[in-house]
């Protein structure tokens, strides 16, 4: 596999209401990593990984996905720049009438055709990866099952085995575990984190309690009011620090 | 007329025992008599020609009838003393509404006589200026940017418009309209007496004229009162003069019986009670009184007839007779004419469901922003949409039938063309709503906006289009029954056929057969639609 490195170079992010969501941030990314981002709700988070596949068109700055400019994409450029990472959203997003599978097999459009797509036409590889990703997140026994019949855990896992089935060399998930019981969130971070080893893919995982973050994480990005304010090893992210990333008194660094 | 002046005391009465409050009724009263002195009709006079006759409030009549002033006195001065309420209030109230009682029954015996129209220039010119600016005002204070341009749009407005009236050309054209605030002023001396002579002086040839069509005679006359019934003669009313013939009454003489009973009623409930009253009654007793005020005149402009009601029942009654028993015979010409109404609706629905399915896509914001070609799109398909939606199925069919014939093929294209436009709003309203969400993941999938569109909306909306066009054929179905009677076949031509031709035994089947027939298409879809939301 291509190694995906992303180098992020002055990014900058206004919305039209004026607010600053980020500022000049500069940072890169090896491939294989398992990064976690913190800091307080509203410190531009989402936005950031949002900006990294463009759901979200940043208003100034450079980002590079393994040698190319990502902001110049455009259309069928985009949509193949896009098959290539999986982005794992806090409400799951997933077309509730329709069934696991065929939620899982939508990872697969960005490789067709759109008639293909349209009429549903999957290879039978397609097939097969979904059936794999279903198992792996242990829903083999609710492939055929509407999504709406489903507890929030499950739906996730469904979005996951979505964004797997993909075969991306990029995982984004924006607070994958906000929405679901604490308990589960070992459950969520696990199947990521697994996915990360196995195939030294890179994940970049947005998480509110620190405790999980250093528990999954090599290295954390820390933003705070729009600014990337910590970049570095869970080790050296020190007691003082924490502290004033979770109050917002804090100066970039 | 006093008939309405003891519906009104009634009304107090009972209101007054339920322990409602009086003082409201007595502001409603005097509140409504002061709209009604000015701005209902209260009498009509009349010229030569049917369309010359004028409706004058009894502010119009003042000139010739002064005293009316004494009921806009009266009026004001109940609603300053009954505001306190009490018994003083009530005494007021039961005052003022005796006198205008009084009035209004002194005017309705004073005999027939004549009187010159006096345009009151200005005041109707003025009127609509204001009217046009607070239109404008009032659309635009809701948005709070809107509101400086709306008060000054609207003020630019409502002067172009004063001006546009007031102007010569204007002038030729506005006073000559029914609505022209006109007063009637007393004639100059000499006036009866040469109208007087000019009808008799051209009697002696009318006459004549009158034998040899035999016709009876006309007498001479000796004064204007002989001309009651009739009309004035033409130079007459040319000249502006008219005919006033107090006993013929408008429908603002019933609202002033009617408030004249809300007044006395009131009045007399409150000396009896005086503890009846609210904290709100002025608010509330004007609300009531601009209801009355506006009601009245709905009323009258629909002929509504308690009379005509009972006049027509032996009719009925005739016509429940001649159908009773239910021809059984016609069972199979029903059932037959029946199912040609359902296929209309049918058909008519699905085509509209084929074209308004991509029409609504368009039509929806959220699919069409951004791109400046699409908003365009979508600004047409919506003012299509609005166009459309403004234009009924039956008038739609009228043309139809007029373009390509009698027969179902003109019911069908009206009902197809007319529900396009209402199913493409609702369904673009569903599309509106759709959950972000899914968009949102098949775009960071890297599906193409047509797959987004396949993968992520259909599915949420898809059931929802499927509800809103068996809600749709419901209608149509009763849509195709009338369009039955303009000519499209079906049950509906069926019922004008019988209907014409008197076999009310068969046309009772019909009737029977639609009562059955749409609820049982009423129940099934709505069943459906349980199902599928
Ligand atoms: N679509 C938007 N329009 C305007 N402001 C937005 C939008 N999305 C996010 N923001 C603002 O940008 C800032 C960063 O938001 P976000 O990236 O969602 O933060 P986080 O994910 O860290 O909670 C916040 O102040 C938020 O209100
Ligand atoms: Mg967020």
């Amino acid at each position: 596999m291509l190694s995906f490195v992303i180098e992020v170079n002055n990014l900058s992010k206004t919305f039209p209401d004026g607010t600053e969501a980020l500022k000049n941030v500069t940072v890169t990314i090896p491939d294989g990593d398992f990064v976690a981002i913190i800091g307080l709700s509203g410190a531009g988070k989402s936005t950031f990984l949002r900006c990294l596949n463009r759901l979200v068109e940043p208003t100034q700055g450079e980002i590079r996905a393994h040698g190319t400019d990502v902001i110049s994409l455009r259309g069928r450029a985009l949509q193949r720049y896009r098959r290539t990472i999986g982005f794992i959203f806090q409400q799951f997003n997933l077309v509730t009438r329709l069934s696991v599978i065929e939620n899982v097999l939508s990872g697969r459009l960005g490789y067709h055709a759109t008639w293909r797509g349209v009429l549903g036409l999957y290879t039978e590889r397609d097939v097969e990866l979904a059936r794999h990703y279903i198992d792996r997140v242990g829903l083999n026994e609710k492939e055929q099952t509407r999504v709406d019949q489903l507890s929030g855990g499950q739906q996730q896992r469904v979005a996951i085995a979505r964004a797997m089935t993909q075969e991306p060399q990029l995982i984004l998930a924006d607070e994958p575990m906000a929405s679901l019981d604490p308990r589960l969130s070992d459950v969520i971070l696990g199947l990521l984190k697994d996915y990360n080893e196995e195939h030294g893919v890179t994940v970049l995982v947005n998480i509110h309690v620190l405790e999980l973050a250093k528990r999954y994480a090599k290295r954390i990005l820390a933003f705070n009011k729009g600014e990337l304010v910590f970049d570095g090893p869970v080790e050296a992210l020190s007691d003082t620090l924490e502290g004033e990333i979770y109050t917002g008194s804090l100066e970039a660094l | 007329m006093l008939i309405y002046t003891l519906v009104g005391a009634g009304l107090a009465l009972l209101l007054g025992l339920a322990n409602s409050s009086m003082r409201r009724l007595m502001i409603a009263g005097s509140v409504g008599l002061i709209i009604t002195f000015f701005t209902l009709p209260f009498g009509q006079v009349s010229g030569f020609l049917s369309r010359e006759t004028v409706r004058p409030t009894l502010f119009g009549f003042l000139p010739i009838y002064p005293l009316f002033s004494l009921i806009l006195v009266a009026a004001l001065l109940s609603l300053a003393i009954s505001l306190r309420g009490r018994r003083i209030g009530g005494t007021a109230s039961l005052t003022a509404g005796l006198t205008t009682l009084i009035l209004a029954l002194s005017w309705a015996e004073r005999p027939t006589s004549l009187a010159s129209l006096l345009p009151l220039y200005g005041l109707m010119e003025a009127v609509t200026g204001i009217a046009a600016t607070a239109i404008i005002v009032g659309i635009s204070w809701g948005i709070p940017r809107a509101r400086l341009p709306g008060l000054l749009i609207g003020i630019a407005l409502g002067t172009t418009i004063f001006f546009g009236l007031t102007s010569n050309s204007g002038q030729a054209i506005f006073p000559k309209t029914p609505g022209y605030y006109k007063l009637l002023t007393s004639t100059p001396s000499g006036t009866e007496t040469s109208i007087i002579e000019s009808y008799n002086s051209g009697l002696e040839e009318l006459n004549r004229q009158r034998r040899s069509i035999g016709l009876n005679l006309l007498e001479p006359i000796t004064t204007i009162t002989g001309l009651e019934g009739q009309r004035i003669p033409r130079e007459a009313a040319e000249a502006g003069f008219r005919l006033v013939e107090p006993n013929r009454t408008a429908y603002g003489t019933t609202v002033t019986f009617l408030l004249i009973g809300l007044m006395v009623g009131g009045g007399l409930m409150a000396i009896w009670r005086p503890r009846l009253q609210d904290r709100a009654d002025l608010s509330t007793g004007t609300l009531l009184a601009i209801i009355i005020c506006t009601l009245t005149p709905a009323f009258a402009a629909t002929n509504f007839s308690f009379n005509r009601l009972v006049e027509g029942w032996p009719f009925l009654l005739d016509f429940l007779d001649r159908a009773w028993p239910p021809n059984v015979g016609a069972l199979q010409e029903v059932a037959s004419q029946m199912l040609i109404t359902i296929e209309i609706a049918l058909v008519g629905t699905f085509l509209a469901a084929v074209f308004a399915v991509p029409l609504s896509f368009l039509a929806s914001r959220n699919l069409t922003f951004g791109n400046p070609l699409m908003r365009a799109v979508f600004g047409l398909t919506r003012g299509f949409f609005n166009l459309d939606r403004g234009i009924d199925t039956l008038i739609l069919a009228l043309v139809f039938v007029a373009a390509v014939g009698l027969g179902p093929f003109a019911g069908v294209l009206a009902m197809a063309i007319h529900s396009i436009a209402d199913l493409g709003k609702v369904y673009s309203e569903s599309i509106e709503n759709v959950d972000r969400g899914p968009i949102e993941a098949l775009e960071a999938v890297g599906a193409s906006g047509t797959n987004v569109v396949r993968w992520a909306i259909l599915p949420q909306v898809g059931p929802l289009f499927i509800a809103w066009t068996l809600y749709r054929f419901e209608i149509n179905f009763r849509v195709s029954i009338v369009l039955g009677l303009v000519g499209a076949g079906g049950i509906g031509f069926f019922i004008q056929e019988k209907m014409g031709t008197g076999t009310y035994n068969q046309m009772i089947v019909a009737i029977l057969a639609i009562i059955l027939v749409v609820n049982i298409i009423d129940f099934a879809s709505s069943w459906l639609r349980g199902r599928l939301v």
